[in-house]
């Protein structure tokens, strides 16, 4: 399977498998370079893998430069070209509410100022097709969305993309393997190998395998996001970072189809979304000084994020929230300044004044613009390396499966699968639906149905075991979603392990091992927001898999 | 770019632009907003499609629901989903329930599933609201 | 107007094991007996084993035979676990076996008979499970009795049991005296129904004329030499009359048996079934519906639109499946609005009051140990009547049973059945006035 790579020379190697890593990954490969990628989990494992979910083009910037908004509006528009089928358009509503009956002129000027605001923004929407805003009355706005707790007065509405941010920086990988890059997960790197002031190697651990490796490296980028500061540490420099713990609720389906922007109690903006088949609660901002891989959400964390959507929405008590997930930002380092008046720019460090030439390490930034950031990364790798190389084309050439977006309707009358599975399968791979299902009409036990949350048959694990870096089942959840639901994994993890199983050549053993790690990972999750109808889940879950399942 | 530049510029667009745009604009925001999203069908969602969602998260995956489903003319690859797909994967969204349309509206209305159900899901009426709409 | 009003001796609220045994029980002296049964619960969605009680003191490489019989593990569970049911009621552990054996006799129609010591089934991941007993279509693959190969079979034709994954469960405890094992796939289910069905329509297709006869032939093609007994996916037919698994095995000349099932489960609704007819052969009327506006025993509940005033009440409503305990922002018991207190480990203290915590600090991240949260229920003194904060009784006529008794874990810890007929039986003697 994996070519054994010790000594093997590389241009480019690159430590992070999160959407920048995987971004400047696919320039470089795209421009010719040969390149490594090294991730120490799985893809997505970091902040890329738990964002909230948007490619939005930085309206906030309008205050400081245009010229930010004007490029994340058009690179937005770009990640719409080459993954069509990985976005889904969310409109906001931005309420406007006060605290006490009716509304001084204070209030009218600042909700003028909104409309004013929002409006200019239109002026960047053509650049990523999204659509004007609005303004709306408060009976407009009651008509709209009737869920909204009474005394409002009126809103603007606002459009932006939502994105499965996992997928998206799966699908740069593997644009990045078809373009001769190596891509190995579960791969850590432990360390730098230097050579009078020059970085030249990079040593790696497999934590699959055991088996140790190093790989020579023109240049190294160190895209290990909120990783980067006990990287640092432990090689011998410095990456000024401010790691910031952000948390997110996910309840079980989607109940309208309009974000809410809401106000926190402490006056932090947030805001509850519809997201694909859920919808999404979000998001903290808050230093972190601990271990990024030993994270979890706190009770104080749930109920400031449900406390802030029922002051909106008040059914939202009522709702079934699943889980809860979390990610470190790896905002810009600036002393004595609040987290959420962090610069969210993002900054390229050279080492060579550290002895470490030849390392750059990559801070802050947003998902919309990992496309940008990674081509300004791949330029300065180039100009290091001094090669004449092949121009970017990471803006129009179409990540894998993003050259079209095939029918639903037409995809399951040819191959005979439920319509609402074939939309599934046709948003998580775009044009390559049509290979996934292939691998059903091959073999029709393979059209078994393996998620009724996430519309998965048995073809799609398939396929994207073989075919997607899969090496352990918990890779699953960033490939299609799977335990993510309501189900907690009740009646997808034993079918999707064993077809699993089959593809990767697990023994039993293996297997049973796998579906524990999923477990396990997806009990983390869950633990924080037990309650109501997903406590009910969580007593089967437990009576299946601990009682019966022994695991 | 400074941030006086900046907000001058918000400034006069307060005040000359944004205001000429609204009196040339047709339609109320209302009308406007809801243009904007109609083909995509995301339409405002009433009180009792609310009610729907939330009496179809009492689901809990155990699939007792499908051995009282009479169920027989659907096809094989719709058996596959079961009956609890229909306020799982066809009720998570507007979307999702149109591509279910057909499997939704094949229901019988027999209510065999009904005493089934360990947290009461109201699942004949619920698949019979999705359906209808 | 016939009947809108019952007046009887004991109500009991749901129709699980917990209380099926304790209707039944309350039955067997000659009361009058109501049972009010909204939905399947917990029961409805077993697996298919009767779990009792497995020695906690035993190591893992100890062999079936030198292990524990079903009461001295209890009994050793009443001596380790602080919270436990069996501990609080350790006094009368001596009639745990006559609980047992009164209730799987009543459903001797799908249960197979317990013998004293745990049999041990195969599950779908692959793990061998004690159990008291089992469904009769199970007690051939027991793990402990089969002399010679076990053959564990799936099906060929769909995808939905891997018989290498179950049959590594029986390799690893060859040496604890299981039996050796391979496994086969069987020709079946090749078609597109088959192919992609549900476990209840592959257990309605092995129930057609002659369909177990045909599977039986399918199987006796494969055996080799060596072969004691066949292990099949858990889809041997849902009425018991049906005798899928005999058929199969006349057939093919060999004992035949299920594994143990995840959920859809066919043997779960096979018992709920059995529960209902053996309540009904037996003269305990069953309402359909929830308990409402229900005060306690002398005044009137309406259950399914009758009223019913029982002198006793047995409260056996399950916990958060059943829906007899819940947790909307705070633990609650929604009949009688009985305290929730009781949990396991460091939550036993009953001056913790932890009705209102929220469920991180009511759980543990190692999410195999033991989850007080998954544990929570009524407190209960000895004669399983409830107990508020204080542990005063709260009726001397109101008794609970089952998982709606706290200090348990049934998923970590192998005694949900157990608990649930023990206490069902001593609850439904004790509210028909019979001693226990």
């Amino acid at each position: 399977m994996a070519v054994p790579v010790r000594d093997r020379a590389y241009d480019v190697v690159v430590l992070g498998g999160g959407v920048n890593g995987a971004g400047v990954a696919r320039d470089c490969a795209m421009r010719g370079l040969s390149v490594l990628l090294l991730e120490k989990q799985d893809l997505a494992c970091g902040a890329s893998g738990a964002s909230s979910g948007m490619i939005h083009g930085g309206i906030r910037y309008m205050t400081s430069d245009r010229r930010v908004t004007e490029q994340a509006s058009r690179d937005a528009g770009y990640i719409r070209h080459i993954a069509p089928h990985l976005t889904f358009r969310i409109p906001f509503l931005l309420p406007f509410a006060t605290h006490e009956e009716g509304s001084r002129l204070l209030d009218r000027v600042t909700w003028y100022a909104t409309e004013v605001y929002v409006g200019t923004y239109d002026l960047f929407q053509p650049l990523k097709g999204g659509k004007p805003s609005t303004r709306l009355s408060a009976e407009e706005l009651y008509r709209v969305e009737p869920s909204l707790r009474p005394g409002l007065h009126g809103a603007v509405t606002l459009d932006e993309w939502g994105i499965d941010g996992q997928r998206l920086c799966v699908l740069n990988a593997l644009s990045a393997a078809e373009h001769g890059a190596e891509v190995r997960t579960w791969t850590e790197a432990t360390t730098l190998v230097r050579e009078g002031g020059r970085v030249v190697a990079v040593r790696f651990r497999d934590a699959v395998t055991g088996e140790h490796g190093e790989a020579r490296a023109g240049v190294v980028v160190n895209a290990t996001g909120g990783w980067s500061p006990r990287f640092g540490r432990a090689n011998g420099i410095q990456v000024p970072m401010r790691p910031g713990k952000g948390v997110h609720l996910s309840l079980d389906r989607r109940h309208g189809n309009y974000g809410i922007i809401c106000t926190a109690v402490d006056g932090r903006q947030m805001f509850l979304m519809p997201h694909e088949m859920e919808s999404i609660i979000g998001t903290t901002d808050d230093d972190f000084f601990g271990d990024p891989d030993d994270l979890d959400a706190t009770a104080d964390e749930v109920e400031y994020l449900i406390d802030g959507a029922a002051s909106l929405v008040p059914s939202v008590r009522d709702a079934r929230i699943t889980r809860a997930w979390w990610g470190v930002r790896t905002t810009l380092f600036e002393y004595g300044v609040e987290e959420d008046d962090l610069s969210r720019d993002h900054r390229i460090y050279d080492h060579a004044g550290e002895g470490s030439a030849g390392l750059l390490s990559f801070v802050g930034g947003k998902l919309a613009s990992f496309r940008a950031q990674s081509e300004e990364l791949t330029d300065r790798v180039v100009a290091m390396l001094g090669r004449a190389v092949l121009p970017c084309r990471t803006h129009e050439v179409p990540l894998p499966g993003g050259d079209e977006v095939p029918s639903p309707r037409e995809l399951a009358a040819r191959h005979g699968v439920p319509e609402a599975v074939a939309a599934r399968i046709v948003f998580r791979h775009g044009s390559l639906a049509r290979e996934v299902l292939r691998i059903a009409d091959d073999d029709p036990r393979m059209k078994l149905v393996v998620c009724r949350d996430e519309g998965i048959l048995a073809a799609e694990v398939a396929w994207i075991a073989r075919h997607e870096k899969v090496r352990r089942l918990q890779d699953l959840r960033r490939r299609c979603r799977l335990a993510l639901g309501g189900c907690g994994g009740l009646d997808c993890a034993r079918p999707a392990a064993q077809i699993a199983a089959r593809e990767l050549g697990w023994d039993a053993d293996r297997l049973r091992a796998e579906l524990s790690d999923l477990l396990e990972v997806g009990w983390r999750e869950r633990r924080p927001v037990l309650d109501g109808w997903q406590l009910a889940e969580e007593e089967l879950l437990r009576a299946v898999h601990r009682g019966l399942g022994g695991l | 770019m400074s941030k006086v530049r900046s907000y001058a510029w918000l400034a006069w667009r307060a005040v000359v632009p944004h205001p000429l745009r609204a009196l040339r604009r047709r339609g109320t925001g209302e009308e406007r907003f809801l243009a904007n999203y109609a083909a995509e069908r995301l339409a405002p969602t009433s009180l009792d499609a609310r009610a729907v969602a939330e009496a179809a998260s009492a689901c809990i995956s155990c699939g007792l629901c499908e051995s009282g489903c009479a169920l027989r003319s659907a096809i094989p690859a719709v058996r596959s989903l079961g009956l609890h797909a229909a306020f799982r994967l066809h009720a998570k969204s507007d979307e999702m329930r149109a591509h279910g349309a057909d499997a939704l509206a094949a229901c019988a209305s027999c209510t065999g599933c009904e005493p089934l159900c360990p947290t009461g899901v109201p699942i004949t009426r619920l698949v019979r609201l999705l359906a209808a709409r | 107007m016939p009947g809108l009003r019952i007046e009887c001796d004991v109500l009991v609220v749901g129709g699980g094991m917990a209380g099926a045994t304790a209707a039944l029980a309350a039955r067997e002296g000659g009361a009058r007996v109501v049972l009010a049964s909204k939905a399947p619960g917990s029961t409805g969605l077993s697996g298919g084993a009767v779990s009792v009680a497995q020695d906690p003191a035993c190591m893992p490489d100890t062999p079936f035979a030198a292990r524990s019989g079903v009461v001295e593990s209890a009994r050793r569970i009443a001596a380790t676990r602080p919270g436990h049911p069996y501990r609080l009621l350790r006094d009368r552990l001596d009639r745990l076996w006559n609980a047992i054996e009164f209730a799987t006799g009543q459903l001797s129609a799908v249960l197979a008979p317990p013998t004293g010591r745990n049999r041990w089934i195969l599950t779908p991941f692959g793990h061998a499970h004690p159990a008291a007993t089992c469904h009769r279509t199970m007690a051939a693959g027991d793990l402990a009795e089969v002399r010679g190969t076990l053959l564990v079979c799936g099906f060929e034709g769909h995808l939905g049991w891997d018989p290498g994954l179950v049959a590594s469960g029986a390799e690893r405890v060859r040496s604890l005296g299981g039996p050796a094992s391979r496994h086969v796939l069987l020709d079946m289910f090749r078609w597109e129904d088959g192919a992609l069905g549900r476990p209840f329509d592959l257990a309605r297709m092995l129930e057609a004329p002659g369909a177990a006869e045909e599977a039986g032939r399918v199987l006796r093609r494969v055996l080799a030499r060596g072969d004691a007994a066949a292990v099949l996916p858990p889809v041997l037919g849902i009425d018991p009359e049906g005798r899928v698994a005999d058929r199969i095995a006349a057939e093919a000349g060999i004992p035949v048996a299920e594994f143990l099932s995840d959920l859809p489960s066919v043997p779960g609704l096979r018992l709920h079934r059995a529960v209902e007819a053996r309540l009904a052969a037996a003269g305990v009327e069953v309402l359909r519906g929830e308990v409402r506006a229900g005060a306690g025993p002398d005044l009137p509940a309406t259950v399914g639109g009758r009223e019913v005033v029982a002198r006793s009440w047995v409260l056996a409503s399950g916990r958060f499946v059943g829906g007899g305990i819940e947790r909307r922002g705070e633990l609650r018991e929604g009949i009688l609005g009985l305290p929730v207190l009781a949990s396991e480990g460091p939550f036993a203290d009953p001056s913790i009051r932890f009705a209102t915590r929220p469920p991180a600090s009511l759980t543990l991240r190692d999410s195999r140990a033991p989850q007080p949260l998954l544990a929570a229920g009524l407190r209960v003194d000895d004669a399983l009547h409830p107990l508020d904060a204080e542990g005063r009784v709260l009726h001397p006529r109101v008794f609970a049973a089952g998982a709606v008794v706290g200090g348990h874990d049934p998923a970590s810890d192998g005694t949900g059945m157990g608990v649930a007929m023990f206490t069902g039986w001593l609850a439904g003697r004790s509210a028909a006035g019979r001693d226990a």
